[in-house]
């Protein structure tokens, strides 16, 4: 057996190369297999990305978030992973019990969903509400109350939008995992919320984590939106449409 | 960040424009601002860069040897921006650089503004022979040249006044090596020596030559004058340990230690003749009036032993401009805090808080204060227009860590800084937009921006643009001034 290309044998351009890309470039390899090292890696980081999807965000981070906490159809991991549909819709009496606890008819309904990566709450919620709620005070809009939802989908943000009446809607909610980060965090958001509304009317903010869009850069960031968005009454295709030229003919 | 196809970024137009010790060009080149990955949260970038015009090269108009004609230049160059079929209003950014000997002339600095100021809204003034020797390499290829070929270039750019040397490697700049040798330091006319400047003087004294003006012209002299130049070229590239005439001739100082260099790349008017140095140059060597020809070969002879390769790259002549025209921009981060009210700023001296990341929240505010004590001790900020503070690194970027940040310095700019003078902080981290919309909270009616990604230091000038790319960055100059010096 034969070991190619050791890492520690690299061209500095090669190097180069590969510290500018989170992919897994010049790890060499031992006869037709991958090396050991980077078999465990790549192992190591398929569990963190597992685990993302398969944890759940804790209570304490709810509760120190101060979220109203909430659950979709979803029952467990499983039919949540199996069960698209149910993920994007809540039960009769958890939108009664919405209509009794929260603040009806907001400017800005925050909704905070785990998603397909519980991590991506952990790691990036902390710094990213607090500035967000910031900036959005001292834009005056009015914010309802933010809620927290176990097995939510991005769309769960229509049907919990439709139910309070709310005129713009904000889901953070964790990524699908990858190899090279499991703690990414995407920002949906819609204007006029309800049940059905496509996703071209959405607009999103993605990457957020420490190697991407910082968190809290992230919270300013989407305050300017849904500031643009309250101001222009529109989001997603429709509120970057006059930005765009499109060849005509 | 809002994914946006990145052919949406669009292009800049931008005009490069040298005035040099012999001759002033016009270029207009079209930048291609690019997002540089897939994910959207990458900053834009500047892509790939197209020269749309290069200018005739024209003599540098002179009142006399040491005053340029400035109305001169300012008609030369409308009348360039004319035949490109350009409108000032359609240039986007750019530079004006003045080189070599013209940069010492009593009135550069009243030129570089003036022409900057009538060739479009964001074209800025610069100056300063390290800053030549980089846009000159950059310009010519020779900066890329050492980035794709892993390999250490020294792009050497000789022109009528002066030497400006860049070394590159991979990475990008090592150091500049910048020496008093040019073509136009010796005139000739009519079989006589009509011009002899200080370091041409010096030389030739150190030499024994005993040239002075009015002297017969006599080739073997002059030659040996040219050997001698270029002997000190070649030294200055070579050493530590210098030649005392070397350090004599040195703008600035040189660099302490040795640099192994694989290739050199020989750029500008006199550079240009290198490559060209053929058996009409020796036939004829004064057909520009000037030593340019003869310290050409001498070059060529003095680099072929050192055993360094002399590459050839498709610029020379116009390398500076070039790099003016091309590389002087760069942009900021994708999410900045702006007031466009404020938009542009010119020559914003910079003045850095260095890396804040060991300051205790606690001991911030002392930190800022003493940034802001130097920058009002350096500077009348009431009369410059404002000043930016530089943070290489804020610490933990974290929601607590910038809300200490942004109450630590609007403390300290409450305290130690005149009131409503424009206040711009640059941060290396991608951080503006949350460190703006916090520092607005503590100080709502100061004339604040925020940008980043971006690495300033201390004593450098920031010149800042309305934004581009639908308002999701702004383009930044970072200038070395030196007029006069």
């Amino acid at each position: 057996m034969t070991t190619t290309n050791p890492p520690d044998d690299h061209d500095d351009r090669l190097d180069r190369i590969a510290d500018r890309n989170p992919s897994r470039l010049g790890v060499g390899r031992a006869g037709s297999r991958p090396r050991t090292q980077t078999l465990l890696e790549f192992r190591s980081d398929h569990g963190i990305a597992r685990d993302a999807v398969q944890s759940h965000v804790s209570d304490a981070l709810v509760e120190e978030m101060g979220l109203f906490a909430i659950q979709t159809l979803v029952e467990d991991k499983d039919a949540y992973l199996a069960r698209p549909d149910k993920g994007r819709e809540i039960a009769a009496e958890t939108a009664e019990l919405l209509r009794e606890e929260c603040q009806q008819s907001p400017q800005v309904q925050l909704i905070v969903a785990d998603g397909l990566s519980s991590t991506a709450i952990e790691k990036n919620i902390p710094d990213l509400l607090p500035i967000l709620l910031d900036g959005l005070d001292q834009r005056g809009l009015d914010v309802g109350t933010p809620i927290f939802v176990t097995y939510g989908r991005v769309d769960v943000m229509d049907a919990i939008g439709e139910e309070l009446d709310a005129e713009s809607c904000l889901v953070l909610i964790g990524e699908r995992p990858g190899l090279a980060t499991a703690e990414s965090l995407s920002a949906y958001m819609v204007y006029g919320p309800e049940r059905g509304t496509p996703t071209a009317k959405k607009t999103v903010i993605s990457n957020i984590h420490a190697g991407g869009l910082p968190p809290v850069e992230a919270g300013a960031e989407i305050v300017d939106l849904i500031a643009e968005m309250c101001d222009k009454q529109a989001s997603g295709l429709d509120l970057t449409a006059a930005d765009r030229e499109f060849a005509k003919g | 960040m809002v994914f946006n196809p990145p052919t949406d970024a669009g292009t800049l137009t931008s005009v490069g424009i040298d005035v040099g010790t012999t001759t002033t060009h016009v270029v207009v080149s079209e930048l291609a601002v690019e997002s540089a990955g897939a994910s959207g949260s990458e900053k834009l970038a500047i892509g790939d860069r197209t020269v749309r015009f290069r200018g005739p090269v024209h003599e540098t108009p002179l009142i006399d040897p040491e005053t340029v004609d400035i109305d001169a230049v300012a008609e030369l160059i409308a009348s360039d921006l004319k035949t490109a079929g350009v409108a000032p209003e359609a240039i986007d950014t750019g530079a004006v650089i003045v080189t070599g000997e013209t940069a010492r002339t009593a009135n550069a600095e009243p030129l570089a503004y003036q022409l900057a100021d009538e060739s479009g809204s964001f074209v800025v003034a610069t100056a300063g022979a390290a800053l030549e020797a980089i846009l000159a390499g950059q310009g010519a290829g020779s900066a890329a040249y050492a980035a794709d070929s892993g390999t250490t270039v020294a792009n050497v750019d000789i022109g009528g006044g002066t030497t400006n040397t860049a070394i590159f490697d991979a990475d990008g700049v090592v150091e500049t090596r910048c020496l008093d040798v040019g073509g136009r330091l010796v005139g000739v006319a009519d079989g006589k020596v009509t011009k002899l400047a200080d370091p041409a003087c010096t030389v030739s004294e150190a030499h024994g030559l005993g040239l002075a003006v009015g002297d017969p012209v006599d080739r073997e002299t002059l030659s040996a004058l040219a050997t001698a130049m270029a002997g000190l070229v070649i030294d200055s590239l070579l050493g530590p340990p210098y030649d005392p005439l070397t350090r004599q001739l040195s703008i600035g100082s040189l660099p302490d230690e040795p640099q192994a260099i694989d290739s050199i790349v020989f750029t500008g008017g006199v550079g240009r003749l290198i490559g060209e140095y053929t058996a009409a140059a020796e036939d004829d060597p004064f057909a520009y009036n000037d030593l340019g020809p003869l310290l050409a070969g001498a070059l060529s002879d003095a680099a072929a032993d050192t055993g360094m390769t002399v590459t050839r790259l498709s610029e020379d002549l116009r390398a500076t401009v070039i790099g003016a025209g091309t590389h002087t921009t760069q942009l900021s981060g994708r999410t900045v805090f702006i007031d466009l009210d404020l938009l542009p700023l010119r020559n914003l001296p910079v003045v850095s808080a260095g890396s804040l990341a060991d300051i205790d929240d606690s001991d911030l505010t002392a930190a800022f204060s003493t940034v802001l004590s130097q920058a009002t001790q350096r500077y009348d900020v009431r009369d410059v227009g404002g000043v930016a503070i530089a943070i290489d690194d804020v610490g933990d970027l974290s929601y607590d860590r910038l809300r200490a940040v942004a109450a630590s310095f609007a403390a300290a700019l409450q305290d130690g800084y005149s009131a409503s003078v424009p206040i711009v902080v640059v941060t290396e981290q991608n951080c503006a937009k949350a460190l703006g919309q916090l520092l607005r909270a503590r100080c709502a009616d100061w004339p604040l921006t925020v940008i980043d990604e971006l690495a300033v230091s201390t004593g450098s000038y920031l010149d800042i643009g309305e934004p581009i790319a639908h308002g999701e960055t702004v383009p930044a100059v970072v200038k070395t001034l030196v007029f006069g010096s």
